[in-house]
This record gives C-alpha cells, structure tokens and sequence, in this order.
C-alpha cells in the first residue's frame, strides 16, 4: 500500500474529506449553542409571535385593539398562552393571571373595549395595553436593557439611570477572579518551584498533593472548606484553643471563604503550567549566575523569574477565565454579596424560566472574556514588537 | 488505507446516533429523608402493585429541566413531587399531563385545594423558625421576636427567596395571618415587609437545601433559622436540642404530577391513587413528620405523630401560602429580593 507515495490523489483526498466532516460537525456543534444564546438574548420569544393582530391594529381605535387582541388568544393553543402571560408577567406583575383568564374564555368574550372592561375592569387600565404594544415586536432590547441598565429613549437614544445592578454584578465577578487569579498566582508559584527544584520525594509528595485535588470532585472540595471554616469548624476551634481569638470569626459566607475556597479548586491550573516551563530551565544557569557574582536575589529576579513568566501568564490567564465562570463554589462558601454573574445566570434559566435575561447576560460575560482576551493579546503583541526592535 | 480508515471511524463516531432504550417508570424527588419515606410509603406499594420497577432521581425545584423534556420531546421522568405553585405554572404551560378526576376517586376526602388539574396535594409542610433549646434561657415566642436583635442576639439562617420571607415579615409587623396576601398585593404592604428585613439584613446567613438550618442550629452557627417542620422533628428525634415555633407558621403543599409525553401515562391514574391512600399516607407522616392531605388519615395516626406535624392544634395560628399570589407576583418580587440581598 505504501508503494504510491507519489499519488497524492485518491485515497488521501478521500481521507481528507472525511476528516474534514467530523471537523465541520464539532464547529458547528461549538458554533450553535453560542448562536442559539446570541439569537435568544434578542428574541421576543412568543410575545413576538403570537400578538401579531393586536400589533397590526389601530392603536387609537379601543374597540378594533381588543377585538385584535381576543382573536390573537383565540388562535393560540393553551402552552403558548400559558408562555404570552408568563412572558408579560415578567414586565408586569400581576399581568399572568389576567392575560390567562382572559384568554381561556376569549372566546365568549364580546370582541370590544366594553366587553373586556365587563370582563374584568382592569383591561381599562392603558399600563396593559402599553406593555403589550411595547413587547409585541419579533426583536426586542429589553433583556439588555435590564441587563446593562441602560434604555432607549423615545428618540432612539440610549440614557444611563436604569437600574444597574447586573453591571454591579459583573464588576464584582471581575473583581473577584482577579483577587482569585493573583492569590493563586502567589501560592502556585512557590509549590511549582517546590515540585521542580526541591529533592524528589518532597516533589513527589508536593505533585501528588496538587494533582489529588485536582482529581477530587469540586463538591466535594467546596463542601471540605465550608466544614474547616465553619463557626465551630477546625480553624476556629484552633484559633480559640490557641488563644489568638476570644470570639470565633466569621471564615465563610463572606468573601473570604469564597476566594479560599475558589484558589484551592483552580490552584492545579496555575501550578501545572508554571511548572512545566519552570522545568525547561537548565539549573546550570542559576550556578553561572551566582559564579559570575549575582547574589541569589539578582539571580532570581534577573535570570530564573523572567524566563518563567510565560507559565505565569499561561496559568493566570486560564484560572482568570476559569474564575469568570464559577458558580457553585461560591454560591456555597460566599454570601448574597460575593455571587458571581454565572450564578444570576442559572437562576434565570432554573427558576423564572427567563431564558432571554439568562442569553443577555452570558453575552455579556462572553463579550467581557473576548474583550480581556483581545487586550491580552495586544498587550502581549505590542511588547513582543517592542523587544524586537530593542 | 490506513489514513482513510482511520477517518471513516472517527466520521462513524460523530454519528453514532443517540439510542432510544425502553426505561423504568422513573419518579423525580427532593431527595433525602424525605424521599426514603416515599420509598416506603408509596414507591414500593405501587411497583409491587402495577408490577413494574422504578428507577428514582432528584429533583431540585425549577421548571427547567421538565420544560426541555417536554419540548425535546425527550421525557427521562414520568412522575415528580412539585411545589403548588409550580404545579400550577407548569400545568398553565401545558408541561403536566391533566388527571382524570372520576378515574381516581376520592376527591372530597382530599384537603381544599389539593384536588388540581394536573397533580393531587400531598405533603402539607409547616414554614417556620426554629432554636437551639441551649442557646437562650427564654426561648422566642413569635415571628416578633425573630426580628428582634436585641432580645435574640445572633446571626439568622435564611432561605435566599422572597416566598415565606415577606409573609414573616408582615407577621412579625403585627398583620394577621389570614390578611397577609391582602397587604402584600400592595406596594406599600411589601415596602412593610423588607422594611423588617432591614432591620437584621446584617445579620443574614442564607441557606439552600433544607439539612442547613439543622446543622447550623445544631453547631451554634447561627441563633435562629427558617425552617422546615419536618427537618426539625427529625433532629429532635435524633436526639439534637431543637425546637420549632409552630406559632404563626406558612403550611404549603407538595402535590405529585406526571411529565407531559411520559410512556408510562396508562399508569397514572394508579399512581395518583396509590400517593391519596390514607394508609399510606399515615405511613409517610409517620417516617416523615410532613402532614397528610387525605382527612382519612389521620385516623391511621398515634397522637405523638401528629403533636409534631402542620395538623390539628399546631395549624390553629397558621397562615396558609397562597399559590395564586405567588404566581401573579414571584417574578417581581424575586427580582426585589435579589436586589436587595445582593446590595
């Protein structure tokens, strides 16, 4: 078989056509849920559709809107009614009930604004209509809107003065993967240096205990801290018995706790990267350093410290990214104030069925990865070309 | 040749398509304790009846996951226990299969409201607080004295969700349980109710699953905490110093519902009947200290169960949760109470 090495055709063009299959098929796997989120953040979900008449009709003129808007339940079946009023209801409180009301019996309504109001009066307030007229396009900006705190305006133009408490939350998620990244950073890099430098079997041991809660499932994990540093856990009976404390502190549901906890989760992911670059440098340097008459300091800093900054940057960079989207650890061991934007997430989806504000707000922590990936990126490119010219 | 079939398995392996197996009837719980007692009470006396097996998983609240089976139309659970209000909210959107009412029977010896379109009312669990009976030489009385910093010095276990919290709050503001609703519809009534919580929101510590408050109580973690009725008779049985304060607490009910497209719809019926049989249900309040929603019932009980179940004298001051309101108003006031617990 391998005596046509020169017929590049055939069975390697086939080979490649296969290959290439599986290949579109993963992209594309990778590529749709994204999209899927992207469209949904956007989407008006069944408000779009199904108050088409009522969208079409003369506003001014009350009794063609109702008749619209009685056909309009008229031609949906129960599960899209049931996801209309549940779609209003998240505008408007309150609205649930009246829109299902009204349209499990639209049919023996009499199709006027007189006919409504007997139904029940609160159709003559205009607040139900105005939601509907607002939320009754295919497309809408409101989940972004809620998300970013921005709105639009009559004119079109975008005014701050929303409630912002979503960019709060993402701010805060950012501020807690830094304090993360670099707590972590500090304790990986001395346990990467250990693992690489020290004798073998204390490296051996040093490895093993980091790769072991890598292996340990992340519940687990979370739920040993939450014991260790619980009001009469390990620490605070230590620290009592030690006399350093009188009153037990308080080591969990705060901040503390949650960045403990989320450094020991990610903390393989700095020390394997760090480590393996640290392993590339020959010791043989350290001993021409300190013979050319370096101190141990200067050798570090100048010779061991710089050389091993592309681990640093790889391993901070995944536990940064990694960080973003935690959610349990932190739901367990922080308080209401220390829950990252992933946990905000999985409540809309999981409880209110709110999936456009869940896609609004995952875009939002997508386009916030993109963003310090990119300046990452330039900031890498522009040093590089810098030292190039130097 | 090698290349190419190297390529061919790794085409074949993307396309391995999903095989569709025939399964157990498969019943969704909260898990726990609670989940063994419905083992034993109902689980097992259905399979041994209907002659099938039964394969359990959890269930962990939300409409998530049953709106994607429905829509999927790839239906992993053929009965779950729900909470009333979500019961209602997906029976509305058409996720739950509607019950035949003649078929099952029974109806009038059913609790009011436990008879719904789409599942029967089963666990009628008491929301309250509860106490460590070593932490205070008087023990609190009242939703009053839950709010009160000064008297009951110390950090308080909380649910993170608005339901029953405001219902506490109004309570321990001097509104009467049967009229809580009524001032909650109102903006003023709610401003009321996190007006209270203001006054101890330092003091918070949230809990998720429904075993923290014990621990928490048990460990002097926290001074008091909502509570569950039954995870409290529980620990007072183990031997754990607790106590709940049945004064003014919030019943709800738990009812079962089956998963709309379920294979197994020619046995709901049986099923329904199996979770409304009296004996049965004396059976679970006798493993689990939740009340039972047939009146027959209580006839199958000994007086020491029922002092610690949301029944008979323990339900005289207590406020029923209305399902109606909460789904009128759950959206909104969610959103209030994670702005305001975040803040």
């Amino acid at each position: 078989m391998s005596a046509s090495p020169r017929k590049p055709g055939g069975a390697r063009l086939a080979a490649v056509v296969l290959l290439a299959l599986p290949l579109a098929i993963y992209i594309l796997l990778y590529l749709m849920p994204i999209s899927s989120m992207i469209s949904l953040s956007v989407d008006n979900g069944e408000l779009g559709r199904t108050l088409v008449r009522f969208r079409d009709a003369d506003q001014g003129d009350h009794d063609a809107r109702a008749a619209a808007l009685l056909a309009d339940m008229q031609a949906m079946d129960a599960g899209r009614q049931a996801a209309t009023a549940r779609e209003l209801n998240q505008n408007l409180s309150g609205f649930r009930s009246l829109f299902l009301k009204t349209a499990r019996q639209a049919a023996g309504i009499e199709p006027t604004a007189a006919g409504l109001a007997a139904f029940d009066d609160r159709w003559t307030d205009q607040i139900y209509w105005d939601v509907m007229l607002a939320n009754s396009s295919p497309f809408t900006w409101r989940h972004f809107g809620e998300a970013t705190g921005l709105k639009l305006d009559e004119s079109g133009r975008l005014t701050a003065g929303g409630d912002d408490i979503y960019v709060q939350i993402m701010w805060r998620t950012l501020v807690i993967s830094v304090q993360v990244t670099l707590v972590t950073l500090l304790i990986g890099y001395p346990l990467a240096y250990a693992v690489t430098n020290a004798a073998p079997r204390f490296a051996a041991f040093v490895l093993i205990a980091v790769l072991m809660s890598f292996w340990t499932s992340i519940l687990v994990r979370t739920t040993a801290w939450v014991i260790l540093l619980q009001t009469s856990g390990l620490v605070n009976s230590f620290l009592l018995r030690t006399g350093f404390v009188t009153e037990p502190l308080q080591l969990i549901f705060n901040r503390f706790g949650a960045i403990v906890s989320m450094t020991h989760v990610l903390l393989p992911f700095a020390v394997i990267p760090i480590m393996n670059v640290m392993r590339t440098i020959p010791k043989s340097q350290k001993d021409a350093s300190l013979s050319l008459g370096a101190g141990p300091i200067e050798t570090f800093l100048r010779v061991y410290l710089p050389q091993t900054l592309r681990g640093v940057a790889v391993g901070g960079a995944t536990v940064f990214i990694l960080a973003l989207g935690f959610y349990i650890t932190p739901s367990l061991t922080g308080g209401p104030r220390d829950q990252m934007v992933s946990f905000y997430i999985a409540a809309f989806v999981k409880e209110s069925l709110n999936w456009g504000m869940a896609s609004a707000l995952s875009v939002m922590l997508l386009g916030a990865v993109l963003l310090i990936l990119s300046a990452y990126g330039a900031a890498r490119w522009l040093l590089s070309r810098k030292r190039g010219r130097a | 040749m090698k290349t190419i079939g190297v390529a061919l398995l790794c085409t074949v392996m993307t396309a391995i398509p999903v095989t569709v197996m025939a399964r157990d009837v498969t019943i969704a719980g909260w898990g726990g304790n609670y989940q063994d007692a419905q083992r034993q009470a109902y689980f097992e006396p259905f399979a041994a009846k209907a002659g099938v097996k039964i394969e359990e998983t959890t269930y962990l609240g939300g409409l998530a996951e049953i709106k994607a089976m429905v829509d999927t139309g790839n239906v992993t659970w053929d009965f779950l226990i729900m909470g009333g209000s979500e019961l209602q909210l997906a029976c509305d959107e058409g996720l739950l299969e509607p019950l035949d009412w003649d078929a099952i029977g029974g109806k009038d010896d059913l609790l009011p409201g436990a008879a719904m379109t789409c599942g029967v009312g089963n666990v009628v669990i008491g929301n309250g607080f509860a106490y460590n009976t070593q932490a205070f030489p008087t023990p609190p009385q009242d939703w009053k004295d839950f709010f009160d910093r000064e008297k009951f010095p110390g950090r308080r276990g909380v649910n993170n969700t608005p339901q029953f919290n405001l219902e506490y709050a109004l309570m321990a503001d001097g509104v009467p349980p049967d009229q809580i609703y009524e001032v909650l519809a109102t903006p003023e009534g709610v401003d009321r109710a996190f007006a209270q919580w203001d006054k101890i929101k330092d003091l918070l510590q949230y809990w998720e699953s429904g075993a923290q408050p014990v621990e928490w109580l048990a460990s002097n973690n926290v001074a008091l905490s909502t509570a569950y009725n039954g995870r409290i008779i529980m620990a007072k049985r183990e031997g754990k110093p607790l106590e709940f304060v049945w004064k003014n607490h919030v019943v709800n009910m738990d009812g079962w519902a089956m998963v709309k497209g379920s294979p197994y719809k020619d046995r709901l019926t049986e099923f329904m009947q199996t979770v409304n049989d009296p004996a049965n249900q004396a059976k679970f309040s006798s493993l689990m200290p939740y009340g039972p929603s047939n009146t027959l019932a209580a006839g199958h009980l000994t007086p020491e169960i029922v002092a610690g179940l949301p029944a008979g004298d323990n339900i005289k001051e207590a406020a029923f949760m209305s399902d109606e309101f909460w789904i009128d108003h759950l959206d909104d006031l969610r959103e209030r109470w994670s702005r305001w617990s975040t803040q």
